[in-house]
């Protein structure tokens, strides 16, 4: 049986906006200035209402010192008006976030690049040079016969997946195969749940070489190239794949090593082998913290995912060049404009450039020196409402008010700095 | 208080005149108005030596929403200057945005304020990605926009039309599922994208003809179609069902779409990009034109409309909810990448680079395709420019088209640098037809107004939207719609000569059909059994649609008392919400409506 608690849904409407499920069937309630989760149990869900329980009183800050917001964001205005190049990163906001954020980008010329950067650039860089075919998460529930995860199962990075993509739910698919390829020592619970619910056949397959050359190899046998001395279980998962109804390859970026993309582009490789003859697609776990929804809302106003700049030769992208940590490291920008809204996770890089933060209340304490802006601002989906794309790239997940808001939201502000910029 | 007054210019107004007609134009407030002789105003244009009509519409072009951003990732080159990056506007006004054949949304919106257009419609919105595509539309300036709905190709659709059996039993449900899914995604219409054929690819069918069962289900496209057009007449939905029929791009296609006509059994219809589905199978290389069968079958049947999806020379992407017969397709991609996807039990995409090319017959066939279409087609009421964006080609080709329309020598010209057998065999060659700006302006304004029930947009009649565009005359018919002398949208100017001016938020047309809310207790059920999207949640509410679309108006269009027949509505009074002026007349004398 699912593990969705549908028969307790929650009245209020509420979407988590903790992790790149977004899920909608949990509730909030607000006792006092605490939030605590309702209708069902995720620890991910609850850390980021407690988070957002307890920053409540946070004010702005210009240098270390109290401010005004009128201040915080004229000190904003100015110092990122005044550098040559400036880094918008983190961009953990919601769509109206970001397309605030792509104006006072323009103005400025800023390179834009998200916390979760790397891991978003292997999906897009794949997508960029080859495609692929993905699915989404009622495709994976109703009709997925065989699930492989490319490495462990991310659970700590979307801890209700499982329920989310039905495991467990037999009405739908009354036998899944699930694979998991080169689970690793921090894989032991998650592999312990799925064994644990109804309908799970679950194999583990060790990994040959890294998890690159292992997805290479399992794509060389479900093309039936000739392999010398293939491992049993690859050769089996192969046929497996051939013969599944609707096979699902399961993977996260974030999990990925430095080349993670080569990765990415061999299941891609897979499934369209697989869909000469049968069906077959991939699922992405990832994107959250805004990751998508920055790089959705980029796209579609300039055409250029992120990692890109209004800059003086023209609109360019670089999904390598315009790395954050790339970008710090070689003192290649001079400002840093740090959004963070959703949770304390994505706190701003160790750096001496001038930094404005417009973050969660409990990141007050990391722009808290001279050349810093602090704003705090509201978290979307607990202090207002607000839109966030799902893991899938599919559905934008609307964002309901949990509480009424103490600050104001990352589209107020950014606003209002590209207003005291033309001022 | 704001008044323009537009004199001398050649008024080519369809919807309210035959033939053009020297006449001054004026408005007050945003609106047309009849203005006092004399009447001092706050601008006065001198249109002498222009041609006056009401802003383009474009009915069918994909402009928001997952697949065109998946069709912009895609294909970089298209987003970058060679190997120097796109180069910023210089024009103040505008922020950086770049791409040719699937611009960013703010290039989207200049280029097509630039050569006169103030509305565009959105063809294909999936339900699970309706608050995207609004969002993608509402960043699209200055344009009024709106969206079809897919459907057809969900779950729970297939299914209830599984258990309604062959005589419909549970016809009601249906259409209360129909009429909700319009009013949860704040839809102008519904599309069926390859009826059936997109679920059934999911179970592994890679074709279903027209009367071709889908292997789950066990329905046909031939019910799909007829079950969603009979909805819509019923719900009295403005835009009838919106059809991109089975086996897109086959050749012999033209049975099933003949075929699908024939399954609407007098139900009315508007079939897209019919360029795509107009193949026969004849000649050496057994793919020939069908253009003519076609045209017959719309000539016979004025309750059905079609745009062309015209296609254009170059570089373009496919993106389509078809992923069947994207898939089919894919090898064909040029660059060779592409990109589908399953979809939440509702639908799918499919994204595919095509390079068309003149010396290749197929892509010259497809060319002539499409213009024998536009020239055969006898009521141009009936017919909507379009080169199904990006699909056949970017709409920024539109100026080219209607040269090629409009001017046989230059259309000769052309046609002689295409593949050898192509240009001399074709049925184009011997056809004389030049279409007359009268026809330019049904084609691209006031049909597409009249077939999505806008009767305040597209035509200059007193009451009407002040959506207008000025063009210099120019033999040159291209350079003429290439860059208009004037732009107005809602009374403001937003473009001069080719350069934007002003940028005003477009407004969302929608439809609010009525249905009985117990079809939420089955939706619900469906919800929670699959996982998908609260039900609660999926409805987008007035001041959510607001925040997606940037603030911009709500346009709800009202729907017709289905008990009323078309005669008794065309004498009946106007409904609320529609502003005064005199309604538009009928020229084509056969009113959908």
């Amino acid at each position: 049986m699912t593990q969705l608690p549908t028969a307790t849904r929650a009245a209020a409407p509420w979407t988590c906006p903790f992790c790149p499920l977004l899920c909608d069937h949990l509730g909030v309630q607000a006792d006092g200035a605490a939030l605590a989760l309702v209708g069902g149990r995720c620890a991910r869900a609850s850390d980021g209402l407690a988070q957002a329980s307890a920053g409540g009183d946070a004010t702005p800050r210009v240098d270390g010192r109290p401010a005004t917001l009128d201040a915080a964001v004229a000190a904003a205005a100015q110092r990122l008006g005044a550098a040559r190049q400036p880094l918008f990163g983190g961009l953990a906001t919601d769509v109206a976030g970001a397309r605030a954020l792509y104006r006072l980008a323009c103005a400025t010329g800023a390179i834009t690049d998200h916390a979760q950067g790397d891991a978003l650039m292997h999906g897009l860089r794949v997508q960029q040079d080859r495609g692929g075919y993905t699915t989404t998460f009622a495709e994976v529930r109703a009709r997925a016969d065989l699930v492989v995860f490319l490495g462990g199962p991310p659970l700590g990075l979307a801890p209700l997946l499982y329920e989310r993509l039905g495991f467990g739910d037999t009405g739908a698919v009354p036998q899944r195969r699930i694979v998991v390829i080169g689970a690793g020592p921090d894989d032991a619970d998650a592999l312990r749940q799925l064994a644990a619910l109804p309908g799970c056949g679950v194999e583990t397959v060790a990994l040959q070489g890294d998890l690159f050359a292992s997805t290479a190899l399992l794509s060389a046998l479900v093309e039936q190239r000739h392999v010398v001395d293939a491992p049993a279980a690859y050769v089996a998962l192969a046929a497996a794949l051939r013969a599944a109804r609707y096979a699902v390859l399961v993977g996260a970026p974030a999990r990925l090593p430095a080349h993670g993309a080569l990765v990415v582009e061999t299941a891609v490789r897979i499934v369209n082998s697989l869909n000469l003859g049968t069906r077959a697609a991939a699922l992405w776990i990832g994107g959250g913290h805004g990751a998508a929804t920055a790089n959705q809302t980029v796209t579609w106003l300039s055409g250029l995912p992120l990692r890109s700049r209004a800059g003086p030769r023209g609109l360019e992208h670089g999904p390598v060049r315009f790395g954050s940590a790339r970008l710090l490291d070689e003192d290649a920008v001079d400002a840093l404009l740090w959004v963070a809204s959703i949770d304390d996770t994505t706190p701003p890089p160790q750096t001496t450039l001038p930094l404005v933060l417009l973050g969660h209340p409990m990141l007050a304490a990391h722009a808290d020196r001279p050349g810093s802006v602090f704003v705090p601002v509201a978290v979307p989906g607990i202090d207002g409402p607000g839109h966030l794309f799902r893991s899938d790239g599919v559905v934008l997940m609307p964002l309901f008010a949990a509480r009424p808001a103490a600050q104001p939201t990352v589209a107020e502000v950014v606003a209002r700095i590209t207003e005291a910029l033309g001022s | 208080m704001s008044t323009l007054r537009i004199r001398h210019g050649r008024v080519i107004d369809p919807t309210n005149a035959r033939g053009e007609v020297l006449r001054e134009v004026g408005v007050r407030d945003g609106r047309f108005a009849t203005l006092a002789p004399g009447e001092p105003v706050d601008q006065e244009i001198d249109a002498a030596g222009c041609v006056v009509m009401a802003g383009g519409i474009d009915m069918h072009t994909h402009i928001g929403g997952g697949k065109v951003n998946l069709a912009r990732v895609l294909m970089g080159e298209d987003h970058r200057d060679g190997f120097a990056p796109w180069p910023l506007p210089t024009n103040a006004l505008e922020l950086a945005s770049c791409g040719s054949c699937t611009p960013g949304t703010l290039a989207t919106g200049y280029r097509y304020v630039e050569m006169g257009y103030t509305a565009a419609f959105e063809p294909a919105m999936v339900p699970a990605n309706a608050r995207h595509a609004h969002m993608e539309m509402g960043d699209v300036p200055v344009l009024d926009h709106g969206a079809y709905v897919m459907l057809g190709n969900d779950e729970l659709f297939l299914q209830m039309l599984a258990e309604g059996g062959a005589d419909a039993r549970n016809f009601a449900l249906i259409r209360d599922y129909v009429a909700w899914t319009i009013h949860a995604t704040k839809a102008m219409g519904v599309k069926v994208v390859n009826p059936g054929g997109i679920s059934a690819f999911k179970f592994n069918q890679r074709k279903l003809d027209l009367d071709e069962l889908h292997t789950h289900w066990q329905v046909t496209p031939r019910r799909v179609v007829h079950t969603l057009a009979r909805a819509l007449k019923e719900l009295g939905v403005p835009h009838p069902l919106h059809i991109h029929g089975c086996n897109l791009g086959v050749a012999g296609n033209i049975a099933t779409t003949l075929e699908t006509i024939g399954a609407l059994e007098g139900l009315p219809a508007h079939l897209t990009h019919v360029q795509f589905h107009a193949y026969g199978t004849e000649g050496p290389k057994k793919f020939s034109s069908a253009a003519l069968q076609l045209a017959e079958a719309v000539n016979a049947n004025p309750q059905v409309s079609i745009d062309i999806g015209q296609v254009m020379f170059g570089q373009t992407v496919t993106a389509s909810g078809d992923t069947m017969r994207q898939h089919a397709q894919s090898g064909l991609a040029n660059p060779r990448k592409w990109i589908g996807a399953d979809i939440e039990l509702d639908a799918g995409c499919g994204v595919v680079p095509f390079r068309y090319r003149e010396q290749s017959f197929v892509n010259a066939l497809q060319w002539v395709i499409g213009l024998e279409l536009f020239l055969l087609v006898c009521n141009p009421w009936q017919v909507v420019l379009t080169t199904d964006h990006p699909n056949g080609g970017p709409f920024t080709s539109y100026p080219h088209l209607i040269r090629l329309l409009m001017d046989k020598g230059f259309r000769d010209e052309q046609l002689a640098k295409l593949h050898p057998e192509v240009a001399a065999n074709c049925a184009l060659k011997g056809m004389t037809r030049e279409l007359t700006l009268e026809e330019i302006a049904v084609m691209t304004r006031a049909a597409p107004a009249k077939l999505l029930g806008l009767r305040d947009r597209g035509h200059l009649g007193d009451g009407a939207a002040a959506d207008l565009a000025i063009y210099r005359e120019d033999a040159d018919r291209e350079r003429m719609f290439t860059a208009p002398e004037y732009v107005f949208k809602d009374g403001v100017q937003v473009a001069r000569a080719g350069r934007i001016t002003a940028l005003p938020v477009g407004g969302t047309h929608f439809v609010e059909p009525g249905f009985d809310d117990a079809i939420e207790k089955v939706l619900s059920r469906h919800a929670r059994r699959h996982g998908t999207l609260d039900v609660g949640h999926a409805v987008i509410g007035h001041d959510e649609l607001c925040a997606c679309c940037n603030g911009g108006r709500l346009l709800p269009t009202a729907c017709f008392d289905a008990s009323v027949s078309p005669a008794e509505r065309r004498a009946a009074p106007k409904p609320a919400g529609i502003p005064s002026g005199d309604r538009p007349t009928d020229p084509s004398g056969e009113g959908q409506s």
